[in-house]
């Protein structure tokens, strides 16, 4: 639709050498310095497994889901980890609804080969019955807001809520023992998923001008910048990933740069993830507590935002 | 006649609302809605220019794109589009800005009963919040209907299943106005007694649906209510900001 094009969002010439002309005397244009990464808060919905992340004005939800299904014919004995990105219209007005785009596709791999390739999450763990049924867990990424970084983000999300998922008990029954009963979660407590170690992705902008590095980019920054890298790291100093997808060359010694910077942030990210876990479990505890229902107030009761 | 809900709530009871506006950067009006445990929520980008090709190029037009949870884009979705669609029509002010279209993205975050009313009333926020031209807000409610023939308002998802039938309706706004008692009617009726939508889903017989008219009315009397607070309250709160 030529009308669609005629809205796309550009940033004028002013705004991007205003930008340029900051980051020389390392300023950056919402007050940070070129390696502090904005605020991260992490939130629960209240089933297992869905989680929001807020980066800055960037904002993913994530959702992790479970299926029992016959596992792929090269690995019996391994359950399947699938990630969907969905570039949602509400995030950016040029975002379309409908199939992804190439950014939606990259955004899916790298998180994907972060997830699945570093072994961070044990499939083996997720086999029933081999070569018939295993788990199968579907990730779901839904980006509600574009505020730059979007990798970063989804990514966080999806480990947030795969630390919160939790897949029903099953057990093999049957005469010859090969059926499974999946059991209810009121009956038996559902088992939270095996994670070895959180591989958190951080991404770098890279400006032309002198060799300029930005970590954790917001929109305008990305509009301008002439390069970007993703780097997949653990608290453990391991790299997972590194996606650098053309853009303008850097020189090595950048690079060592930016994996140095990288593990330094993930540490503290990876703090940050588990202290919120810890917090959704505990509620999560005190939730199955039983209680009364509380007596009833007026007819419409409500709670202030 | 007494009846025992799950989680303690009386026949026309609902659930808890909460309601907070402007919570997206990029869009231009956006909303998120919850009732109890059912969340939803809405984000509005728009007037934009042109429309559709089989739209009316004379009128404004609007879209919804229905996101759920979790899975492909069904029919269930498409369903919910259109009915969206429609009543979002019916209560935008369409001829201020002809050949535009105004986008509303509906991305459920929990569903837990009452879905399609959250929904609606999550865009009619999202829509206030972007400023764009309105008649009158809709407020949503759902009423079900037991075997036994009682109604009770706002079930979560266990309740609607139990349940022999259920209508989703939608009405205007109360009206609060500073004109004559008489003034605002249609045909001798207030216009807060008319139906926007109703979508009705098994069996009810014709006395239950109009009960179930009447309570949700009453109900919606309630919503309007809450709307308005939360809308005046945070209008004083941006322009104390201001």
């Amino acid at each position: 639709m030529e009308g669609r094009l005629a809205n796309s969002w550009r940033l004028t010439v002013n705004d991007k050498n205003f930008i340029k002309t900051a980051l020389l005397s390392e300023i950056r244009i919402d007050g940070r310095k070129p390696f502090e990464f904005r605020k991260i808060s992490i939130k629960f919905g209240r089933e297992d497994g869905s989680s929001e992340v807020q980066l800055g004005q960037t904002r993913v939800m994530g959702m992790v889901t479970a299926q029992l299904v016959q596992p792929y014919r090269d690995r019996p004995k391994e359950g399947i980890l699938s990630i969907f990105t969905e570039f949602s219209p509400m995030a950016d007005p040029s975002f379309e609804p409908g199939r992804p785009g190439e950014l939606a596709v990259e955004l899916g791999r790298i998180v994907d080969r972060g997830l699945r390739e570093s072994r961070a999450v044990d499939t083996e763990s997720l086999c029933i019955l081999a070569g018939k049924f295993v788990w199968a867990i579907r990730i779901d990424l839904h980006i509600l807001d574009n505020g730059g970084n979007l990798v970063d983000a989804a990514n966080i999300a999806a480990l947030a809520a795969l630390l919160t998922f939790r897949r029903p008990e099953c057990s093999l029954g049957g005469e010859d023992g090969q059926e499974v009963i999946v059991h209810p979660p009121e009956i038996r407590e559902p088992l939270p998923l095996t994670v070895h170690h959180l591989p958190i992705a951080i991404s770098f902008g890279f400006f032309s001008n002198e060799s300029i590095l930005v970590i954790d980019p917001t929109h305008n920054e990305e509009a301008v910048m002439g390069g970007r890298m993703t780097t997949t790291v653990n608290a453990n100093g391991d790299i997972c990933a590194i996606q650098k997808s053309g853009g303008e060359g850097v020189p090595r010694r950048v690079i060592m740069q930016c994996l140095q910077l990288a593990t330094s942030k993930a540490a503290s990210i990876t703090k940050q993830i588990k202290d919120a876990v810890e917090v959704f479990n505990t509620e999560r505890a005190l939730r199955k507590i039983k209680r009364h229902p509380t007596s009833t107030g007026d007819d419409v009761r409500e709670k202030q935002n | 006649m007494e009846v025992d809900r799950e989680d303690g709530r009386s026949q026309n009871q609902l659930r808890p609302l909460a309601c907070s506006r402007n919570i997206l950067h990029r869009a231009h009006g956006s909303a998120s809605w919850s009732q109890g445990d059912t969340k939803v929520l809405a984000a509005v980008y728009g007037p934009k220019a042109g429309t559709k090709k089989n739209e009316n190029p004379e009128k404004a037009c609007i879209e919804v794109i229905w996101k759920p949870k979790t899975g492909q884009i069904g029919k269930p979705e498409k369903e919910y589009e259109m009915i969206l669609k429609r009543t979002l029509e019916s209560i935008c002010i369409l001829t201020v800005n002809p050949n535009t279209t105004t986008s509303i993205i509906v991305q459920v975050v929990n569903d837990d009963g009452a879905l399609l009313p959250s929904a609606i009333n999550a865009a009619c926020m999202a829509l206030v919040d972007a400023g764009i031209p309105m008649k009158h807000l809709a407020v949503a409610i759902c009423c079900c209907v037991a075997k036994s023939g009682y109604v009770i308002l706002d079930p979560t998802k266990l309740e609607e299943q139990k349940m022999k039938a259920f209508a989703y309706l939608v009405f205007p706004n109360s009206v609060r106005s500073v004109l004559p008692e008489g003034s605002l009617r249609v045909e001798g009726e207030p216009i807060e007694n008319g139906i926007i939508t109703s979508v009705t889903h098994g069996i009810m017989s014709v006395a239950d649906y109009f009960y179930c008219l009447e309570r949700g009315r009453a109900a919606s009397v309630k919503l309007s209510d809450f709307l308005r607070r939360n809308l005046q309250q945070q209008s004083t709160d941006s322009s104390r900001a201001g």
